[in-house]
């Protein structure tokens, strides 16, 4: 039992991060139809430029900073993320994805795989192809609750996936701007006519989504201490799914996915060997697409995803 | 001379002259690069001294049997082309226009392919084609083009018409025939001089040049009988009475108007005479002589090394049929499919298990390893039925789900299946993979991998069929019902589609093709193991599909071929090529090491593909060969406003808002 009660905590910390990530691909895909593939690779990016950025302040990996400078640290780490992922996004939509806004369906998607392996091997040839070790700069602290252990990251994870999806909640339900967003979403044709600036308007989701994913890439490095080029692709593979999984296009539907799947992963490790060869731990992709395959049947547009009639 | 031919021949019409000029430069330029600057005559020359001099030459006996086969097709159908050429061309378009084409689209890919070898020239000749057709559309744009008369109706030719028609045709064959035998007399005098020619072969000089003109002449003449009978055709669709060509009729009454005249300006003499579809059949006939021959006249090509060389093709050749089979499910029914790998590892491992030791060991029932070879064949369509059931298996809980949700469990499916193969080792031998898969048996051929000839012939026979299925389906009941979901699912279930069935037939079918694949495949390899099948493989057949040009049957195996060539040769091959000092890339990669320290281009394979891909894709996103139902889509568009819903609903009417919707 305390073993679940841990791998739960484990769980809702993983999949704050893939909230986090899933936001990205959920709003790209609620207002102009795309997978955007190359958005795990802005989130791999995110956690090198994290890694740079504590590099150029002076970080290593043993340095222990407290207090003020700590916090200062992680700040300037986790928004110079945010801010170069954010025009990383932007840029790409602006190369790689405006140019086919009228193109056949499937155009887009191809040039962004091209882009996704771009990234890849742009994140390979600037740190390499072994792992690279992310300074553990937060305190190494451990709260026990009964049986179980709640580190610090993972509360800062949290705070920090909570913090952003309700700023993020907010921007697109009481602003300007998110209306705007809500309406291209709706209806691209109907909201250039009613004024809104649709290039603009998806400028900045691809903005906000890649920043939210620059911040993943941050606490991502912060609690699992090390990042790899190849991140990318499972990890944002594992993120449309939460996406999908809450209904794509919906805001609060990613969040939802994304701990869902979070807490499926933590908790198919605990499936002993007897169910399934080997346990659980290598089936864990294998599991969340199961169940992910499961719910569909039954709720076809994911769980939060509203049932839009047909458009004839 | 003149005996042989009457005046006419001779006094070409002022008209037909400047035709005449248009076709032999166009067609004779390439001709000769093949003949004189590759090794067309050197084939001829060492076929000529090893069969009939009795020079012995490094080729035994068959093979230069079937080089001189292949060299007589060859160029008999070029021959034979020029005259039909000559009929079937309208003459509406300039000069000019026609030698650019021909350059692009012949001479440079002749070049490419005999500096950098078939399938590395053959994909940089894909990717200078689609920057030429990106200018070409650029300029188009900017200069106002007056097209040619539509055809108002399909017009019958009149008797005197064809007569003319066959006179030209006659005449282009001719002196297309003439010219090549003028300049190759003086060539090959030349080479004599400088003592290249051996004396022996100034009798086939002498000779060649007194036959060719007369070759020419009655080739010529089976161009022209070529092109009138497609303008007999047209009078069989023109009046419905015909009795020959009884088929064509009955298609043509079943397309739609818009199709119908599309392929009507084919049946009579027209602006394109290259792409029509007469000269398609040359093409074709060409292409099989070149495929069927390839293993005998690759030596001559391109040189030693044959056998490496086939068995890249033969890795190719099964993409080619995996993308096909993704096409029916993506291009055909539209359904988006990220996982199709999963079925292309179903098929490998069910001949890799069947075709081992593993069947053994998992039944009891032992097969010898020396017949095991001859269930290969029935296999083949067991496999391909494992496979479409495993396709069936992944529609049923699809269904319902509509656009990207489809794709992300035919991901997800792709993601389980290799798990699977890994996971359950006591079935499947695990991370190790299964080895020792054995191959085919035939009587007489020789399956060892020191002869990759069998596996070509065999992946070119499997291609065929799959092709000729292909074209079935597309044209038949249930392809036009794929059509229609893709188009639109209500609209189509309306008109009495089944969705149900349709969709599970089109995830099957494609299924299906990848079950071949994969048999091919690991009886090919010989070892199986689950890493070779991740999701970054359903991601290269996607782009196979999209590259080529989606639901278009020749775009589809162009785009395989070209994404493979990329992939395995050119980027593979980049490292070997920076580290020859005499290669641009050497300078280029020197440079980048300054920056990088430890770059080589292994590297940043991925990054040049992205690269490729994003740029195809922005420049020529419908692919390089769209399909002609896509294109008159895309024209039709272009041609009708914006689609107002209904405006008859009176404002405040209950409905009104409803109806108000502008797509």
């Amino acid at each position: 039992m305390s073993l679940f009660l841990q791998e739960l905590v484990v769980g809702i910390s993983t999949g704050a991060i893939y909230a986090l990530i899933a936001l990205g691909y959920t709003m790209v895909y609620g207002i102009i139809e795309l997978i955007n593939f190359a958005h795990g690779d802005i989130f791999m990016i995110g956690s090198l430029i994290s890694i740079v950025i504590l590099d150029l302040l002076g970080i290593t990996t043993t340095s222990q900073p407290t207090g003020f400078t700590l916090l200062a640290v992680m700040l300037a780490a986790c928004l110079g993320s945010i801010v170069l992922c954010a025009i990383l996004g932007m840029v790409i939509e602006r190369v790689a994805y405006r140019p086919l806004r009228n193109a056949p369906r499937l155009a887009p998607l191809i040039s962004a795989i091209g882009v996704s392996l771009i990234l890849e091997d742009i994140g390979k040839l600037w740190k390499g192809v072994n792992n690279v070790p992310f300074p553990q700069i937060f305190p190494q602290i451990t709260y026990n609750i009964g049986p179980v252990n709640i580190s610090g990251v993972n509360i800062l994870v949290l705070v920090v996936a909570v913090v952003l999806m309700v700023a993020l909640q907010w921007f697109v339900t009481s602003t300007r701007t998110g209306r705007a967003m809500r309406a291209v979403a709706q209806d691209r044709e109907a909201a250039a006519l009613m004024g809104v600036n649709v290039d603009r308007v998806i400028s900045i989701t691809f903005l906000i989504g890649a920043g939210l994913a620059g911040a993943a890439g941050f606490v991502y490095g912060l609690q699992y201490g090390s990042t790899i080029f190849s991140l990318g692709l499972p990890i944002g593979l594992v993120a449309f799914t939460a996406a999908v999984l809450g209904g794509i296009g919906n805001i609060v539907g990613a969040m939802l996915g994304g701990l869902l799947i979070g807490l499926i992963d933590a908790l198919s490790t605990l499936i002993p060997d007897t169910v399934l060869p080997h346990g659980g731990t290598p089936w864990h992709n294998a599991i969340i697409f199961a169940i992910l395959i499961l719910i569909l049947i039954f709720r076809p547009s994911g769980l939060l995803g509203q049932h839009t009639p047909e458009k004839v | 001379m003149s005996t042989l031919i009457s005046p006419h021949v001779l006094l070409a019409v002022r008209d037909n002259r400047q035709l005449l000029l248009k076709w032999i430069v166009a067609l004779l330029v390439p001709l000769a690069v093949f003949t004189f600057l590759w090794n067309g005559e050197a084939m001829a020359n060492q076929v000529l001294l090893g069969l009939f001099v009795g020079v012995s030459t490094s080729f035994d006996t068959i093979t230069l049997i079937f080089a001189a086969i292949f060299v007589v097709v060859f160029y008999a159908v070029i021959i034979t082309l020029s005259g039909y050429l000559v009929a079937a061309d309208s003459g509406q378009r300039s000069v000019v226009d026609l030698w650019l084409d021909v350059l692009v689209y012949i001479l440079v890919p002749l070049f490419l392919v005999i500096g950098t070898g078939l399938i590395i020239g053959l994909a940089l000749a894909a990717l200078v084609w689609a920057i030429y057709l990106y200018v070409r559309s650029r300029v188009f744009t900017k200069r106002t083009i007056k097209s040619g008369a539509m055809l108002s109706e399909l017009a019958v030719l009149a008797e005197e018409q064809r007569g003319e028609l066959m006179r030209r045709a006659v005449l282009g064959g001719f002196w297309f025939a003439t010219a090549f035998a003028v300049v190759s007399l003086v060539l090959d005098l030349i080479f004599y001089v400088v003592g290249q020619l051996p004396d022996i072969l100034l009798v086939w000089v002498v000779l060649r040049t007194i036959l060719l003109p007369i070759v020419g002449y009655f080739l010529g003449y089976v161009g022209g009988l070529a092109a009138v009978r497609r303008t007999i055709a047209a009078k069989t669709n023109g009046n419905g009475r015909g009795v020959t060509n009884v088929s064509k009729k009955r298609r043509l009454e079943v397309l739609s108007t818009a199709r119908a005249l599309e392929e009507a300006k084919d049946l009579v003499p027209n602006d394109l005479p290259l792409s029509s579809t007469g000269a398609q059949r040359f093409y074709l006939l060409l292409l099989t002589a070149f495929i069927l021959f390839y293993p005998f006249i690759d030596p001559f090509l391109f040189g030693p090394g044959t056998g490496g060389r086939l068995a890249g093709y033969g890795d190719a050749g099964y993409y080619v049929i995996l993308a096909l089979g993704l096409n029916i499910v993506v291009g055909f029914a539209g359904l988006l499919d990220l996982g199709y790998v999963a079925f292309f590892a179903i098929g490998s491992y069910t001949w890799a298990i069947f075709g081992s030791t593993q069947w053994g060991l998992l039944t009891g029932l032992t097969i010898p390893l020396n017949t095991i070879g001859w269930y290969f064949w029935p296999m083949l369509l067991v496999t391909a039925l494992v496979a479409a059931f495993f396709g069936l298996l992944l529609g049923a809980p699809t269904l319902r789900l509509r656009g990207d949700y489809l794709a992300i469990v035919t991901l997800g499916f792709g993601e389980i299946v290799p798990v699977i193969f890994l996971e359950l080792d006591q079935y499947t031998n695990g991370a190790n993979g299964i080895v020792g898969v054995q191959s085919p048996h035939l009587f007489g051929v020789d399956w060892s991998g020191f002869t990759p000839g069998p596996y070509y012939y065999l992946i070119v026979v499997l291609i065929v069929l799959v092709i000729f299925a292909n074209i079935r389906l597309r044209d038949s009941r249930l392809g036009r019902a794929w059509v229609a979901i893709r188009e639109d699912e209500i609209a189509a279930a309306s008109s009495g589609v089944n969705l149900v069935n349709t969709k599970l037939l089109a995830f099957a079918a494609g299924a299906f093709f990848s079950g071949i694949a994969g048999a091919y495949h690991s009886a090919k390899l010989g070892s199986i193991t689950p890493d070779s099948f991740s999701f970054g493989d359903s991601v290269i057949y996607l782009a196979m599909v999209v590259i080529g040009g989606i639901g278009s049957i020749p775009g589809v195996i162009v785009g395989a071929l070209t994404v493979y060539a990329i992939n395995q040769f050119i980027l593979a091959q980049l490292d070997t090529l920076a580290a020859d000092p005499a290669s641009f890339l050497h300078a280029v990669s020197a440079a980048i090491v300054q920056v990088f320290p430890g770059f080589t281009f292994g590297n940043v394979r991925n990054l040049v593909f992205g690269v490729i891909l994003v740029i195809v894709m922005i420049f020529r996103p419908e692919g390089f060969i769209p399909s002609a139902r896509r294109k008159r889509e895309l024209r039709r568009k272009e041609e009708e406003g914006p689609e107002v819903g209904s405006l008859d609903v009176v404002p405040g009417a209950p409905g009104f808002e409803s109806e108000m919707r502008i797509e």
